[in-house]
């Protein structure tokens, strides 16, 4: 009964192959993958900037006004922008220039000299990434600081004050204790927030006089008494009632809490100041110096920087609106749509919101202890030699710390080892 | 008396639907609250300042035409080229006996085996020494194959008794038309499901047509969606609004094919 079957089976098997073979072909044929010639428009991928004020779209359209060029703003999901870039590098199809969090080895060859740029400027280049030969690799867009925002109304609520000059910075105790009685005389379910994130931890750790992870010439790295101290400091404050245990341990969404008027502060940075303005209406809410034990830091870096990609055949003209952005007029009106702190040192942004939180976070940043600036450059050095951590052992080892997993000395010699290995001597 | 034993299960049911619309009656209208309510102390259900601003911007921001023409040519063109192939294997592997094709299905569940993320990579060169990078058809082409529909059709086929083939067989019927006329139209409950599930799997489709498409224009509407999510902020009021309208053209997909979508039981334990 089945041999019949079998005989025909090799024409139908043909037939079949051939009509999908057909289909498939037809809608290959669709959306062609066109060369990319000097005139078409200069593709810029970057993350966030509509949620920013749009600065960088802002920009392109006034670039296009001036000089008949146009910039393309292809505004990507911060997570994702890594992934798209590294899969175009793959298939060799890079975009004229981006704004990255970091440098990635994969395209870390493909990136264009920034020098032009650079030089003669005043620029913060020690926020750009430059290798040993004194190529440019990318140049910072703003910077962004750690800093404390606090529930305005609450504290007035329960009469207790905080610091408004910088003669009067509360110590991390005197912080704690002022935030509890807030929540004593006001019900607030939480005193504190903080993001789940090693930049905000090392500010932290910084204002307890800690040395941060460092390496030794051997790329052994090494820490100082304070730290334990700090994260000692750390985990009794994520008690379920100072902190919630949910933000560190299981990703809480810090924002949301700090939002909804039922916690007193938030340990976040400059980048939050655009999205309160807007998405609080029901409380009032200050940026206040954050507190020291004995040290006065925030940390404070390059959050993005602008790359301009080898091999897309527009490196010229991709070049020629870069400098064009960090010219100072240019540069400033950038920081002023977007709300950024300026890259370009002494220069005068005047912001036409919330102004007085900008001024703190730029004093912040000058009166922090030289630490921050410290291990910003071995973040940069690395990143130039193309190394990289696997995940982030500062905060997952934290992590499992304030989970109970293991103890502080256990915590510290982990995150050391992983560094040491991972990350090695620095040049 | 009937009535009243079919009270509690009904009460039940009401219970049910009801925790199932909660969820979905908040995130609507959460989308017509203003981004200053959202997170506000006490969570209210209702907006107390009703905007429809979320929207504005959303509609503003992205160039939704573009992204749902790309995601229903993707969507379409997937489904039609899935539900064909996947009738034609099937038929093959129920109604034809031969070495190759035991071999040929044993290949096709062994796809099943691996976690498409696990072979992401290798597609991925795959896809881009064949040109097809940054291409709709690059997202197309490895989605036609499924095993799950190849093994839906090859299922049901083996149910349709093998006389009937012979009777048409007899009466001068070639193979093709044998498939097109008799066998097909027979299947057309199995094409109705897969076609709704691979239409559904593909307009959801997120980290395959992230990885393939780098020029905006041909962004689908999930990876469009996604750049909403900033470094540090997301703008939840842009987003709520945004993953309504994205949701529009399912629902109505939804209101027209109800009727095969709730008689899909087999939906339980596929892979997409």
């Amino acid at each position: 009964m089945r041999s019949q079957q079998r005989r025909r089976s090799g024409a139908v098997g043909v037939l079949a192959a051939a009509a999908t073979l057909a289909l498939m072909t037809a809608c290959a044929g669709g959306p062609a993958a066109e060369e990319e010639a000097p005139d078409e428009p200069l593709q810029f991928f970057l993350s966030g900037d509509a949620n920013q004020g749009g600065g960088f779209a802002h920009m392109a359209e006034l670039y296009e006004e001036e000089t008949g060029v146009e910039v393309e703003i292809v505004d990507i999901a911060n997570e994702d922008l890594p992934t798209k870039l590294k899969n175009a590098a793959q298939a060799n199809d890079l975009p004229a220039l981006a704004r990255v969090g970091g440098i990635d080895p994969v395209w870390k060859d493909l990136t264009v000299d920034l020098a032009s740029v650079t030089e003669g400027s005043d620029i913060r280049t020690d926020l750009a990434a430059v290798d040993e030969d004194g190529k440019v690799l990318s140049v910072p867009t703003d910077i962004t600081a750690v800093g404390l925002f606090i529930n305005k109304t609450l504290f007035d609520q329960a009469g207790v004050a905080y610091p408004t000059s910088p003669d009067d910075i509360w110590t991390w105790d005197e912080y704690v204790a002022a935030v509890k009685q807030v929540q004593a005389n006001t019900g607030a379910t939480y005193g504190m927030v903080m993001d789940r994130s090693s930049h905000r931890l090392k500010a932290f750790l910084y204002e307890f006089g800690s040395d941060y992870f460092q390496p030794d010439e051997d790329g052994q790295f090494e820490t100082n008494g304070a730290t334990k101290e700090a994260l000692e400091y750390f985990a009794s404050l994520n008690d379920d009632s100072f902190m919630p245990r949910s933000v560190w341990l299981s990703d809480g969404d810090p924002n949301g809490l700090f939002k909804s008027g039922d916690v007193v502060a938030y340990m976040s940075g400059s980048w939050q100041i655009a999205d309160f303005a807007v998405n609080i209406a029901d409380f009032e809410w200050e940026s206040v110096r954050m507190p020291k034990q004995p040290v006065r830091s925030t940390n404070y870096g390059n959050a993005a920087n602008i790359v301009v990609f080898e091999g897309s055949g527009q490196e010229d003209a991709a070049l020629a609106f870069v400098e064009w952005l960090y010219e100072p007029e240019n540069y400033r009106e950038l920081a002023e749509t977007s709300g950024f702190l300026p890259v370009i040192d002494g220069l005068e942004v005047t912001y036409s919101s919330n102004a007085e939180d900008f001024e703190l976070y730029n004093e912040e940043i000058a009166a922090s202890d030289p630490i921050a600036a410290k291990i910003k450059k071995n973040d940069l050095a690395y990143e130039v030699l193309g190394v990289t951590t696997e995940g982030d052992p500062v905060r997952d080892e934290t992590v499992k710390y304030l989970n109970g997993e293991q103890d502080v000395d256990t915590t510290i010699q982990n995150i050391l080892d992983q560094l040491s290995d991972q990350l090695g001597a620095l040049p | 008396m009937k009535t009243f034993r079919a009270a509690p299960s009904t009460i039940i049911l009401w219970v049910l639907a009801a925790l199932y619309l909660f969820p979905t009656a908040w995130f609507l209208l959460s989308s017509l609250k203003p981004g200053s309510e959202l997170f506000s102390l006490p969570l209210t259900i209702l907006p107390r300042d009703w905007t429809v601003a979320g929207f504005v911007t959303a509609w503003n921001r992205f160039d939704f035409q573009q992204y749902f023409i790309n995601t229903t040519v993707v969507a379409v063109v997937t489904t039609a080229l899935t539900v064909i192939v996947s009738a034609m294997t099937g038929y093959a592997f129920a109604k034809y006996t031969s070495w190759w094709l035991r071999g040929f299905f044993i290949c096709i569940l062994a796809t099943t085996m691996l976690p498409t993320e696990v072979i992401m990579p290798s597609s991925f060169a795959v896809v881009r020494d064949l040109g097809l990078y940054d291409t709709l058809a690059g997202i197309i082409v490895p989605s036609i194959i499924t095993a799950t529909g190849i093994f839906m059709f090859r299922q049901y086929f083996s149910t349709i008794p093998d006389e009937l083939m012979e009777a048409a067989r007899i009466d001068g019927v070639g193979e093709f038309r044998l498939f097109l006329k008799i066998m097909l139209p027979l299947a057309k409950p199995i094409a109705v499901v897969l076609a709704i599930f691979s239409f559904q799997w593909r307009w959801n489709d997120y980290i395959w047509p992230l990885l393939i498409l780098r020029d905006p224009e041909r962004y689908t509407l999930q990876v469009a969606l996604r750049s909403i999510v900033g470094a540090d902020n997301i703008d939840w009021s842009v987003l709520l609004a945004a993953s309504v309208i994205s949701l529009v053209p399912m629902v109505v997909l939804f209101a027209i094919f109800q009727r095969q979508i709730l008689s899909a039981d087999i939906n339980s334990g596929l892979k997409d």
